[in-house]
């Protein structure tokens, strides 16, 4: 099977030093949904424009469909589609003006465009509102478009970048059971972007965990719930200054494969982490620590997240890399400012 | 190519039907100049009050029977530049909104998402200037100043009044599209624009009447491109205005064209530029 997306060593760089994609390389194989996991500002968005060539690398080579992106961006934005995360559909037309603008920037052959619209307004159930100014909308029919605009050209690989921001566990539900049907149908191949680990377990068939710029980790759902090899339990000291010795204690229980300390709780890996509860609790009583609480997780990909990253799947508070870009261009401007 | 221009200047057109408070915006400023200068500044009653008065305001409005008919004809000129405006600005609100992102993320070309804006920013006056023709014509019967065409407006005149304010508004159109596409806030393209409006109406001869203006001011109201076009106006709607100037409709129609020449040359580079991947 030949690799519907190749990308070695794609890097950006703001103002020479900040560094959003620090030198990514994966491929995915034709007709799979392959997804980049990870928090704001992990490079995510950077790295689909790139590969659609909306921004120009600093580094690296990207072939999608057979085709340098950095040589023929033209080429490219005709085999793929791109839905963004942000709304773009003209709120001045209907929903089946943007459609038939789409079609027509996207070369669609004339004779099957009233169709190819009412087929995908019908599919995505927006027929009813389809001469409706888009304005009038709701976020989840929005969406629903951005997506029958983005596959209006039946694209060979399709780039969804958070597709499903700011909708209803509902809505998304909906808006991914449509993209699955897409598949299904068009046999196309889906790069997907999510902070939402739920979304990315339940649609990717591989996935990438993307952090600071660095691919930690990739491997399907289950390869990537099994490499961290069983259950999790975490204990919670009473008093986070008896931590340590509460660690050294676990460590010793039979069964228990690793503890590691985070935020004042220790998170013990183990097999069959249900009959190993009673066990650690105990050792914990005799090493004289008191517990303010116990949790057992299964294995999901909250946990692989914390496993590669050594943090807790959450939205970074601190600046995204374009956000510092910007912050250290206005320094330097002041900077430059002040020295004349 | 034809295809994508003609589809993007069909949204251009759409957006522009289903938005009438800009073309109200574009109308506001030329009527209230027709409401309020144009009939509190009346040079007819000053003239009247002297002897050959009469005869020397006619050379000083270069053939023109009253000082509000020249000035209305100025107005039709200006109202290229308060409609235009919007055609820049509109590129600024299609960038906030994600509309302009969306473009570049189709084949469709930078010529094209350009020209379209251009075309339809191009199209869109020549109502407006007939409008604010219409209703200085309709003033003048209310009692009021109005505008006493006393030329027989031949198919040609028509033909170069259209063509005077298109190739005008291509001209205001190109830059303001090149302010749209440089600038990403829209208070700052509101404030540049400011900056480039009224300068521009005030050292050409749409307000001014000619006779009036000293030697190096006249220099400069000649070349700048509303005097250019209101020109072309003035020479077809007044019987004898065109011995009142050194040349034809056709001379000035060729210079405002060098005008939107050079315009839309510059516009079109930072166009390409500011739709081209980012760095």
């Amino acid at each position: 099977m030949t690799a519907a997306i190749q990308v070695d060593g794609l890097a950006k760089t703001y103002n020479g030093s900040v560094k959003a994609v620090d030198g990514v390389s994966f491929s995915v194989e034709a007709g799979e949904a392959y997804g980049f996991l990870g928090p704001n500002g992990a490079g995510k968005t950077t790295t689909v424009s790139m590969l659609t060539a909306l921004l120009a690398p600093t580094a690296g080579r990207a072939i999608v469909d057979g085709i340098d992106v950095f040589a023929d961006p033209a080429s490219i934005k005709r085999r793929i589609g791109l839905v963004f995360q942000e709304s773009t559909s003209d709120s001045d037309l209907t929903g089946r003006e943007n459609l038939q603008l789409a079609a027509a920037l996207f070369g669609v052959p004339r004779k099957e465009v009233a169709h190819r619209i009412d087929d995908l307004l019908q599919k995505l159930q927006i027929a009813d509102a389809a001469d409706r100014l888009t304005k009038t909308y709701s976020g989840g029919m929005r969406r629903r478009l951005e997506l029958a605009v983005g596959i209006i050209h039946s694209p060979r690989v399709l780039f969804l970048d958070e597709p499903t921001l700011g909708l209803d566990p509902q809505g998304r539900a909906g808006f991914w059971r449509y993209v699955q049907e897409l598949r299904k149908e068009h046999g196309m191949t889906v790069f997907v972007t999510t902070h939402y680990l739920e979304e990315a377990d339940g649609i990717c068939d591989r996935i990438a965990i993307i952090d600071h710029g660095h691919i930690v980790a990739t491997g399907s759902p289950s390869e990537l719930k099994d490499r961290l090899g069983g259950d999790v339990v975490t204990i919670r000291p009473a008093n986070p200054g008896l931590a340590a010795a509460a660690q050294t204690a676990l460590a010793l229980v039979p069964g228990v494969l690793a503890v590691t300390p985070q935020d004042g709780t220790l998170r013990v890996k183990c097999l069959r982490g249900e009959e190993l509860v009673p066990k650690l609790v105990e050792a914990c009583d005799k090493a004289g620590v008191g517990l303010a609480g116990v949790s057992l997780k299964r294995p999901s990909l909250d946990e692989v997240f914390l496993e590669f990253t050594g943090r807790e799947f959450r939205e970074d508070e601190g600046m995204t890399a374009t956000d510092m870009a910007v912050r250290l261009g206005q320094v330097q401007q002041a900077w430059g400012r002040s020295r004349r | 190519m034809i295809r994508e221009l003609s589809a993007l200047t069909r949204r251009e057109l759409l957006r522009i039907a289903r938005n009438p408070q800009a073309l109200v915006t574009a109308l506001l400023l030329p009527i209230l100049y027709l409401l309020l200068f144009g009939q509190a500044f009346d040079l007819g009653a000053l003239a009247a009050s002297s002897p050959g008065g009469q005869a020397a305001l006619i050379a000083s409005i270069r053939g023109a029977p009253t000082y509000f008919s020249y000035f209305s004809a100025g107005m039709a000129g200006f109202v290229a530049v308060t409609a235009t405006l919007f055609i820049g600005a509109n590129v600024i609100f299609d960038r906030l909104f994600g509309v302009l992102k969306r473009t570049a993320a189709t084949p469709a070309t930078a010529t094209s998402i350009f020209g379209s804006r251009l075309i339809a920013g191009s199209i869109q006056p020549i109502g407006l200037a007939f409008l604010v023709l219409g209703l200085s014509l309709l003033l003048g019967h209310l009692g009021l100043s109005g505008l006493q065409v006393t030329a027989s407006l031949t198919a040609v005149g028509a033909v170069e009044i259209v063509l005077a304010v298109v190739i005008l508004s291509l001209m205001f159109a190109s830059l303001f599209l090149a302010i749209g596409f440089t600038i990403e806030q829209p208070q700052s393209y509101f404030a540049v624009v400011n900056a480039i409006n009224l300068p521009v109406l005030l050292t050409s001869a749409a307000l001014y009447p000619w006779g009036t203006m000293p030697p190096w001011f006249r220099n400069v109201a000649s070349v700048n491109p509303i005097t250019l076009a209101v020109t072309v106006i003035r020479e077809n709607l007044f019987a004898g205005a065109t011995a009142y100037y050194p040349y034809g409709p056709a001379v000035y129609l060729l210079g405002l064209l060098g005008w939107a020449a050079a315009m839309m040359v510059l516009a079109i580079v930072l166009a390409r530029r500011a739709l081209a991947p980012k760095q």
